[in-house]
């Protein structure tokens, strides 16, 4: 089966290139002076992607993983390769391993030189997460000591007693929190750690997908996606329009011992602050005990879907872009009826860790027309990134697998 | 083509809002107000899908990728009015049932709803999503409805 599939891939690789020159893709709207082009596709399901030192590009994906290389440096791929047996989400490189995860646990393969698949047995760092359904992907940072944070996302849409039930009220405590809902740390050192090895090191994150350590700070950072279905859920106190656009996607820096809020709280974009959540006596105004919960960094739209974080300290963007962060947003469902939105790369401007100005739109027109207002129908949905070795952004797309490479060319 | 249309259905909503200052958009329910807010004017099965499915399920009813499963098509809106009246008054018979499903989200419960609102919510996915299966009344759903106590 994987010989097969690795073939398919070879000849999709084949039929893209043949020897022509670079794909562009003008579908992809990006500031003046950089281009796009289409790296590689045709990969399935993607999702988080790495880049080692030496170009070497690694695509976690609910289809596995790929490596692809490009053997002659004219900016093509010419290998992929199927490798491994993970279908998950995460994928970083730190020090000689590529560190890896998928619904369950964390894992690890050695990185040799000159290898392009890892031919060394996959380690296991942790697993025996249980299996959910909702928020599963168990996306991972590294700090540079080894220290691996992972996002354990809340099964769950808002703790309510029955879960996406009309009326239904928030249990109190929400249980879900001792074992879900926010970030907990393990060794990325040691091997075969169990769950119960980790410590909770921040909580109240419904689902920190986009969870990244920001160097320049020396910091954890995360955009969390926010709740859904606040219409729906309680009719009189919120409408479709509501629900469409007042529940944040929250930007936080992520500190030991943090609590972002979720499940009682919410940051409403409406009114500018954290209301009490519905389900725990919120009435779509009151407000939280204050300086309980922080207040996001910044208040990205609601449903966007942020996916993926990366702080830029490559050499190839112009200096305004330096220690700024890249956010990829997988783009809606949930603002249904009303127009789906997201699906969109976008830069935060920072300075010394926190926002120096209004994000901005960086790379647009991946969801095409999507036909009926459907995430189905969208042509790309952008989901993960990383930055090469010569300072290029590398973005990654779940629908169809195609991955593209940003450059600045100051034309 | 259809989205098209949205837009357009979407623009005019939107102008209809903006023209009533900062009042919300009218509630899908009708409910007394002090001013009138705009009629809607959306026949009863689309208004109460919009409501009720539309954001899980979608405008054309395909669903969502890995989150919510398609409705359109599927044997569940063409076949026995009786099941699929008691299919959504659980939640497709609750989660336990499904554990094995490839999408992320259960499906609520939805008894809560009165036999003429799921009657006019059943008929609509039917014709719009079953290839134009029959209508379901009041009555059958409260048959069903019986089943479940």
């Amino acid at each position: 089966m994987r010989t097969k599939n690795f073939a398919r891939v070879v000849s999709l690789s084949l039929a893209l290139y043949g020897g022509a020159a670079l794909a562009v893709d003008d579908a992809i709207k990006v500031p003046a002076g950089f281009s796009v082009t289409v790296v590689q596709e045709g990969l399935g399901a993607g999702r988080h992607l790495a880049v080692a030192a030496n170009g070497d590009i690694y695509l976690a994906g609910r289809d596995g993983l790929v490596a692809m290389r490009d053997t002659n440096g004219d900016g093509k791929v010419d290998q992929t390769a199927k490798f491994g047996d993970v279908q998950g989400t995460g994928v970083l490189i730190h020090g000689d391993w590529l560190y890896v995860s998928d619904d369950v646990g964390v894992y690890r393969y050695p990185l040799k030189k000159g290898e392009l698949a890892p031919s060394g047995a996959r380690q296991t760092v942790v697993s025996g997460f249980p299996k959910e359904r909702q928020h599963a992907d168990k996306t991972f940072a590294l700090d540079p000591q080894g220290t691996l944070y992972v996002n354990i996302g809340a099964p769950s849409n808002s703790c309510q007693q029955k879960d996406r039930q009309e009326g239904s009220l928030g249990q109190s405590p929400c249980p879900i929190l001792e074992k879900y809902g926010g970030v907990w740390v393990f060794d990325g050192n040691k091997l075969n750690q169990a769950p119960a090895d980790g410590r909770r090191f921040a909580t109240g994150m419904r689902n920190a997908v986009a969870l990244e350590w920001n160097s320049s700070q020396n910091a954890l950072y995360s955009v969390i996606h926010g709740r859904d279905s606040i219409d729906t859920l309680f009719p009189a106190l919120y409408n479709a329009q509501d629900n469409a656009t007042r529940q944040a996607e929250e930007f936080h820096k992520i500190v030991d011992g943090g609590d972002y809020g979720w499940p009682y709280t919410f940051f409403d974009t409406k009114l500018g602050k954290r209301v009490v959540a519905p389900e725990y006596g919120g009435d779509a105004k009151k407000s939280p005990e204050s300086g309980k919960y922080p207040n996001p960094l910044v208040a990205f739209p609601a449903h966007w879907a942020p996916n993926d974080l990366l702080f830029y300290s490559g050499k190839n963007f112009p200096a305004q872009y330096q220690d700024g962060a890249f956010i990829a947003f997988h783009g809606s469902w949930n603002r249904a009826p009303e127009p789906q939105a997201g699906y969109k790369v976008v830069f935060q401007p920072m300075k010394d860790g926190k926002p120096s100005g209004e994000y901005q739109v960086f790379a647009d027109g991946f969801a095409g027309d999507m036909a009926d207002n459907s995430p189905r129908n969208a042509r790309y949905r952008p989901v993960g990134l990383a930055v090469g070795p010569d300072g290029s952004l590398y973005v990654a797309d779940s629908q169809k697998g195609r991955i593209w490479r940003i450059q600045y060319t100051g034309k | 083509m259809r989205f098209t249309a949205f837009v357009v259905a979407a623009a005019a909503v939107l102008a209809a809002a903006c023209a009533t200052a900062a009042d919300p958009l009218p509630p899908a329910d009708p409910a007394p107000a002090a001013a009138a807010p705009p009629a809607d004017t959306r026949p009863p099965g689309q208004r109460l899908y919009a409501r009720h499915c539309l954001s899980c399920h979608q405008s054309d009813g395909g669903g969502v990728p890995n989150m919510q499963p398609p409705i359109v098509g599927g044997s569940w809106v063409r076949g026995d009015p009786k099941a699929l009246a008691l299919f959504v008054m659980t939640g497709g018979f609750g989660s336990e049932e499904r554990k094995d499903s490839a999408v992320s989200n259960v499906m609520p419960p939805f008894r809560q709803l009165p036999d003429e609102d799921l009657a006019v919510i059943l008929s609509y996915i039917r014709e719009k999503f079953g290839g134009g299966a029959s209508a379901v009344s009041a009555s059958e759903v409260a048959a069903a409805r019986a089943d479940l106590k």
